[in-house]
């Protein structure tokens, strides 16, 4: 278990917070304990001892969307808040303190590899052996399998031979909630299945599956011996390279939303709009903020799982920054789901591109 | 859980089962989910951004605890919130976004604590007449973007934007950094709401002026949280402006910056900043400039015809002085940093005090008042830094910022009265302001009186009118006795 850097965490906690402007959860919450700084104060409290472990305390800490937008005006470049309040959560387990919420996600973890319960969408598929392996992810699987039914055709159209494993969830979830020793069993197992493939190439759909891959795994010592590529970057060097030809889009005006990982952890901004680009007929018209400024959907750190009411105003929240009569475009299942609320049409990049190709 | 927690200035508490009955109520009235008495809402509550409370912070310890932290969505619940404490006689402190310097928001006696920020809607963007009716909960930050979309500015940009609310400005009757050419909160303000300690809601209307007897919502301005609480506000704004032209000279003599701003000022020029550090400052914030010389930052906006007339009237002022054109680039630097607020953490961390103090001169005090309160600082021993620099100026004078830092060892709350005696007494004496936009919070009161003389007594009498049991935030600008927090 990581250390919890105590002079970074205090540097928040001393702080006034230019970045409060950029925290979703107190924005829609207007809690002082949920803002960075009184989250930080709370941790702090919790090293020095003068603060017991209990619901309330956790459900603050948990209050986090790792969205990373605090960081867009920190002064503290050495500070990863998100980080810090991960790895006190993580010290919750040893006093038996959880998010009674989440229970039915941990034990359908622990059942089905999935915090959704029995996995609906596609498991092992394509060529065994093939050098690409397609991680779906899954909350596409749970949520929205028709991306991953794009990205299979996206695929074949290009030619690639790929495969799919049985997959289980990256572990992300479960480390979110608090239980390093369930995420650390998941990703042994996904590592086991994926050593065997034997596949060279690891392309994920999914941003947390991204970020889990190759911040945490090497962390819970299952580092993967092959590349790990983002979507939007693999498919645009799929199109780079002229074994994708887009022709003329049918959907005219389209707004793209940068998920927060790919945005901020992966900085990946340009590739999706590269990509969109390359797409004939397409108007794209930014929302209010984009690029690394962008403002998270709602859906990090399993918000729609955990507090399904303020990832809503989150979304909400979020969905005001956006042209009314825009599509919007996207590269994350989980902001997908989030922005995807009445009257608004919501789809991925690689439906998109799949549409046009 | 807080019973545990040392409440340094915890003057008195409300009877627990008083504040049961109270939730209980109010919860009926406005809804269970806008009512806690969790610890760590009430623990999150407990303070602002006065450093003392952050020296206490590394100590273990808080300044004083409220008992329920409630947070009204409409103006009505505000009347409803604040009428049931009335009866009751539950003290009430309103909450922004804590970014106050003085202890302001510290609930002495417990109580409620009344965090504003779920009111936040912008009501009314007003085209023709270049008016924005907001409610007091919004993030400075988020204001000022939402009426950038629409093509304007709020004119209103303290250090403190991003982590400060429309209402904390008007509660403690801010300045921003462009405040010489857009004013300063109560230039803005055309009209306020307001709700009293016993729930009445009163608005004004939001006219140019009126000749019809004293404006009773600008008695709200500056008040901060003792009088009622400012639910919503009717601001002045700006087009956005069409021409923008940043400079900065350096001065041999700090005089001779003090005498072109002024004389400037004189003209008509009305530059939106306007920043003149002494030697030492310009050198902490402009390493490239050495530390022998004093800059002047200037940044002009707005209609390109003015904004050039500006420059011409600024130029011939500054030359007279000798300045030294120093290019826009320094302006630019100010511009990507001026929100950092980073050395803070990091110096408490290290066993420093430190805080910063603005005063209100005149132009014929201007200097001295700087000199006196610089020497009276590095008098008191531990002081390692006491530097200074002016801004938001007008034709009879400008607001001097002394920043002082200090490794005094044990006793930083000695050391920390001592700065603040030290200045204090030599900013009186040379007939300055004590505040000029920090306010007065908890930790200023204590020089209210020799601020105001008789005028605080008249402060006193409206609080007492206003607020017959004395429920709202009690012993703040000073008025009131507040026994654990004294010279």
């Amino acid at each position: 278990m990581a250390e919890v850097n105590m002079e970074e965490l205090l540097n928040c906690a001393l702080c006034p917070n230019i970045c409060r402007c950029e925290c979703p959860v107190l924005q829609v919450s207007g809690r002082e304990a949920v803002a960075p700084s009184g989250k930080a104060r709370l941790a702090a409290m919790l090293q020095h001892k003068q603060l017991n472990w209990d619901e309330p305390v956790f459900e603050a800490l948990s209050n986090c969307l790792s969205c990373r937008g605090c960081t867009i005006y920190c002064p503290f470049t050495e500070l990863s808040l998100c980080d810090e309040l991960l790895n006190t959560r993580l010290a919750a387990k040893a006093s038996g303190i959880r998010l009674p919420v989440i229970d039915p996600c941990i034990s359908n973890l622990k059942n089905y590899g999935s915090p959704y319960g029995q996995k609906g969408g596609p498991s092992a598929a394509g060529k065994k052996g093939a050098k690409v392996l397609y991680f779906a992810g899954c909350t596409s699987q749970a949520n929205h399998p028709s991306s991953i039914d794009a990205a299979r055709k996206l695929l074949n159209k290009a030619g690639v031979s790929f495969q799919m494993i049985d997959e289980d969830c990256c572990g992300y979830p479960a480390e979110v909630w608090g239980d390093q020793e369930l995420a650390r069993q998941l990703a042994a197992e996904n590592r086991r299945k994926i050593v065997d493939s034997g596949a060279s190439i690891l392309v994920t759909n999914c941003p947390e599956c991204w970020l889990t891959f190759t911040d945490r795994y090497p962390v819970w010592e299952q580092d993967l011996p092959l590349e790990v590529i983002d979507g939007p970057t693999y498919f645009l060097r799929l199109l780079r390279e002229g074994q994708l030809e887009p022709k003329k889009s049918e959907l005219e005006k389209i707004s793209y939303h940068d998920p927060c990982i790919w945005a901020r952890a992966a900085k990946k901004t340009d590739e999706p709009r590269e990509i969109l680009s390359l797409i004939p007929g397409i108007n794209v018209q930014e929302p209010l903020s984009y690029g690394e400024q962008t403002r998270c959907c709602g859906g990090g750190s399993m918000f729609q799982l955990s507090f399904p009411e303020t990832a809503a105003a989150i979304a909400e929240r979020r969905l005001k920054e956006f042209p009314e009569d825009a599509i919007i475009v996207t590269a994350c299942p989980f902001c997908r789901e989030g922005l995807l609320q009445e009257g608004r049409r919501v789809l991925e990049l690689v439906e998109i591109l799949e549409q046009s190709c | 859980m807080t019973e545990q927690i040392r409440a340094v200035l915890q003057e008195s508490r409300v009877e627990q089962a008083e504040i049961d009955r109270y939730a209980e109520e109010v919860s009926a009235i406005i809804g269970i989910e806008k009512v806690s008495k969790n610890h760590i809402d009430i623990l999150s509550t407990c303070r602002d951004y006065w450093p003392v409370s952050s020296i206490w912070m590394l100590e273990g310890a808080v300044p004083a605890l409220p008992q329920l932290v409630v947070w009204p969505q409409t103006t009505e619940e505000v009347s409803q919130i604040l009428a049931l404490a009335h009866e009751r006689r539950i003290p009430v402190v309103p909450y922004g976004e804590g970014s106050g310097a003085l202890g302001g928001v510290v609930p002495l006696k417990g109580g409620i604590m009344i965090d504003m920020k779920r009111m936040n809607r912008i009501r009314e963007l007003d085209h023709e007449n270049l008016l924005v009716t907001v409610e007091c909960g919004l993030n400075g930050a988020l204001y000022e973007e939402q009426l950038n979309r629409s093509g304007y500015t709020g004119g209103h940009f303290p250090q403190s934007l991003r982590c400060s609310t429309v209402g904390g400005w008007l509660a403690c009757r801010a300045a921003g950094q462009f405040s010489t050419r857009y004013g300063k909160i109560e230039d803005m303000v055309v009209a306020a709401e307001a709700v009293l300690a016993d729930g009445t809601v009163f608005r004004e209307r939001s006219v140019p002026r009126t000749a019809t007897g004293p404006r009773v919502d600008h008695l709200f301005i500056g008040s901060e949280g003792v009088l009622g609480v400012i639910t919503a506000a009717t601001l002045r704004i700006w087009p956005l402006p069409e021409k923008r032209h940043l400079a900065s000279y350096t001065f041999e003599k700090l005089e001779d910056g003090l005498e072109a701003i002024r004389m400037f000022m004189r003209a008509g020029a009305r530059p939106a900043v306007v920043r003149l550090y002494d030697a030492q400052e310009t050198g902490n914030h402009f390493p490239e400039l050495g530390d022998k010389r004093c800059v002047l930052i200037l940044l002009i906006e707005g209609a390109a015809a003015i904004v050039n007339g500006e420059k011409d009237v600024i130029e011939e002022c500054v030359s007279a002085r000798n300045a030294e054109d120093t290019g826009p680039e320094h302006v630019k630097h100010w511009l990507e940093t001026r929100f950092n607020i980073s050395a803070a953490s990091r110096l408490l961390q290290k066993g420093a005090v430190l805080d910063t103090i603005e005063v209100t001169t005149n132009w014929h005090n201007a200097y001295s008042t700087y000199s006196a309160m610089q020497e009276a600082l590095k008098d008191v021993e531990g002081t390692m830094l006491a530097s200074g620099h002016w801004s938001h100026v007008y034709p009879e004078g400008a607001a001097l910022y002394i920043t002082v830092v200090g490794f005094p060892g044990d006793d930083k709350i000695v050391y920390y009265k001592k700065i603040w005696q030290s200045a204090m007494t030599a900013c009186l004496a040379e007939g300055a302001a004590i505040s000029h936009h920090h306010g007065i919070g908890l930790h200023r009161g204590q020089w209210m009186a020799e601020e105001h003389g008789k005028g605080l007594d008249v402060l006193g009498r409206i609080k007492n009118a206003l607020d017959p049991h004395g429920i709202m935030n009690p012993g703040k600008l000073g008025l009131g006795e507040v026994r654990k927090w004294q010279k």
